[in-house]
């Protein structure tokens, strides 16, 4: 299959923001990191436009923190360009137009979450009302508690109001939910969500495929420092080959299965035959017509993003 | 910069530590020493111990907060991400540094004022309002070069190194520098030492100011040099530790 898949983005039919929106929010052209001998991100090219939400989606390794961290300009790229709003990393971030949420990072301990919040909102030339940094966050009832006295998941939450309290045209998040539990990661999206919605771009990184699937409308998958597919989860998944037909098999023999047209494999578990292919289509309309096998209870499913995300990653 | 220096301040003075080491400890040092020798009078200035011993505990005062206002707190921020956090916001990388030194001068105030206080209301210290000003005045800006040791030892390693390193330097310097015991009660080769050392500068400046004597011109240029050289390396070690990879 095609290792870069740039074509995907013309499909989409989301209409581009006007006037000074038109341009790129994010934009790499042939960048490159090196760490000593070691290529950590490896010519990527890569144009995101505003107002969308991204998934950076790659197994651990694969270079999306130093990607993003190219991106916040806190390193430099060996080789390449990026423009942010169509300034330097650097450049965007003292203009106030990009807030991050990194990987790891704690709060100054003896300060509350009022201050710490209070003092970053300071910093941004215009900020979000600070209430509403607190409710968007959900920490209007911690304001007044000291940093050293709050969860893990209360940390991360301060560090998202850190994240958003400029009101930052680009919003960047490295892994946010890596130590958040199901609930709070449920209430972290819905806040991520609430600010995309006002026309924000939104970049985060993340080895859930899940979240990619589910929080972005654009994924971008990168491996060994490559793109290596580029699009929405949907076209991701058609394109890495897979759709899946089974049916109840019970005690028939499943030889043969194997042969039928674009079956790439044959599971069989619980009576059940599950059949991976790129052609549902060819492959139902065979089962029927060239097998003697009693079918019932025929299902296709598109295969899921982590099969598609296992077969683009996979070291060749 | 105003509301980064109200919020680090804020910090400090929340943290217990500081609280111990430069507030109390310099206080009741100064209350037990000048109970024991206060009366006690100089042969050669004739000056009261209780004087002389509210210059050393105010100079240690603001030599132990100087340092503990920077080095573990700056390490720290290095290795939290608390750094990364605000070098990602528009802060620009020379107000971070600036910050840290305007709120170690404005941290050592409180030391420097108590001992004051204590020697005025127990010893009952007086001094002509123009020699109280150039005491403060003079205490208060020597306390640059300490302040820089301890950001250069915040940028250059870990925070668990960098509280040992922090307290080693701070009481060798009290110590050493006559802070602690008149430098004329150690053997002769440990005076070399003590000369040599920016807290003994820092600390004869303030004791001739009290004896009404102008501070000689050695413990200036001992200071002013000490204050470029570490300021220097401060700068530099800060650089290194803030640059972009």
């Amino acid at each position: 299959m095609s290792r870069r898949r740039p074509e995907v983005w013309n499909c989409r039919s989301a209409p581009r923001a006007s006037s000074v929106e038109d341009m790129d929010a994010i934009s790499f052209s042939g960048v490159t990191r090196t760490y000593g001998d070691v290529l950590a991100v490896d010519g990527l090219d890569l144009d995101i436009p505003a107002g969308r939400t991204v998934a950076l989606l790659g197994p651990n390794g694969a270079g999306k923190s130093t990607t993003i961290n190219m991106l916040l300009g806190l390193l430099r790229p060996t080789s390449g360009e990026i423009k942010v709003f169509g300034d330097t990393p650097s450049r965007a971030v003292a203009r106030g137009r990009v807030g991050a949420m990194l990987q790891e990072g704690s709060l100054i301990p003896e300060l509350t979450v009022a201050e710490t919040v209070g003092f970053v909102r300071g910093l941004y030339p215009d900020p979000l009302p600070f209430d509403e940094i607190l409710r968007m966050a959900d920490l209007t009832d911690l304001a007044g508690r000291r940093a050293d006295r709050l969860s893990g998941g209360q940390t991360q939450r301060v560090r998202f109001a850190l994240a958003v309290a400029g009101a930052p045209r680009l919003l960047v998040l490295d892994e946010p939910t890596a130590a958040m539990d199901v609930e709070s990661r449920r209430a972290f999206w819905d806040s991520m969500r609430t600010y995309a919605a006002r026309g924000h771009t939104v970049l985060f990184a993340t080895h859930y495929l899940e979240e990619a699937d589910q929080n972005s409308d654009r994924v971008v998958v990168i491996a060994r420092g490559r793109v290596v597919a580029d699009g929405t989860a949907a076209e991701i998944k058609a394109g890495a080959g897979g759709q899946a037909v089974s049916f109840t098999l019970g005690a028939q023999p499943a030889a043969g299965l194997d042969a039928l047209p674009g079956v790439v494999a044959v599971e069989i578990a619980s009576g059940r035959a599950v059949l991976r292919t790129s052609d549902a289509d060819a492959t139902v309309d065979a089962l029927y017509r060239k097998t003697t096998l009693d079918v019932h209870g025929l299902r296709i499913d598109g295969a899921d993003l982590e099969d598609a995300f296992l077969a683009l990653t996979q070291e060749p | 910069m105003p509301e980064h220096v109200k919020i680090e301040t804020l910090r400090m003075l929340r943290n217990k530590r500081y609280a111990i080491f430069v507030v109390a400890f310099p206080v009741g040092f100064y209350l037990l020493y000048a109970n024991l020798w206060g009366d006690q009078v100089d042969d050669t200035t004739g000056l009261k111990a209780g004087v002389v011993l509210m210059v050393s505990m105010a100079a240690y005062g603001a030599l132990a907060s100087s340092m503990m206002s920077t080095a573990v707190p700056w390490a720290q921020e290095r290795e939290s991400g608390w750094l990364r956090q605000l070098q990602i916001t528009p802060l620009p990388r020379w107000s971070i540094v600036v910050t840290k030194l305007i709120v170690s001068l404005l941290l050592t105030l409180p030391s420097l004022v108590l001992v004051g206080l204590a020697a005025v209301l127990t010893q009952g210290v007086s001094l002509p309002p123009g020699q109280w000003a150039g005491l403060v005045l003079a205490m208060w800006l020597g306390v640059i070069p300490f302040a820089a040791l301890g950001l250069t030892i915040g940028s250059l390693v870990r925070a668990d190194t960098a509280q040992p390193l922090a307290m080693i330097c701070m009481f060798g310097l009290a110590l050493l520098g006559g802070l602690w015991f008149p430098i004329d009660m150690m053997p002769s080769a440990m005076k070399a030492i003590a000369h040599a050392l920016p807290s003994y500068d820092y600390a004869t400046i303030g004791w001739n100011i009290v004896a009404g004597q102008a501070p000689p011109a050695s413990a200036v240029l001992g200071i002013l040099g000490w204050g470029a050289v570490l300021a220097a390396f401060a700068l530099y070690t800060y650089r290194r530790a803030t640059v972009r990879a």
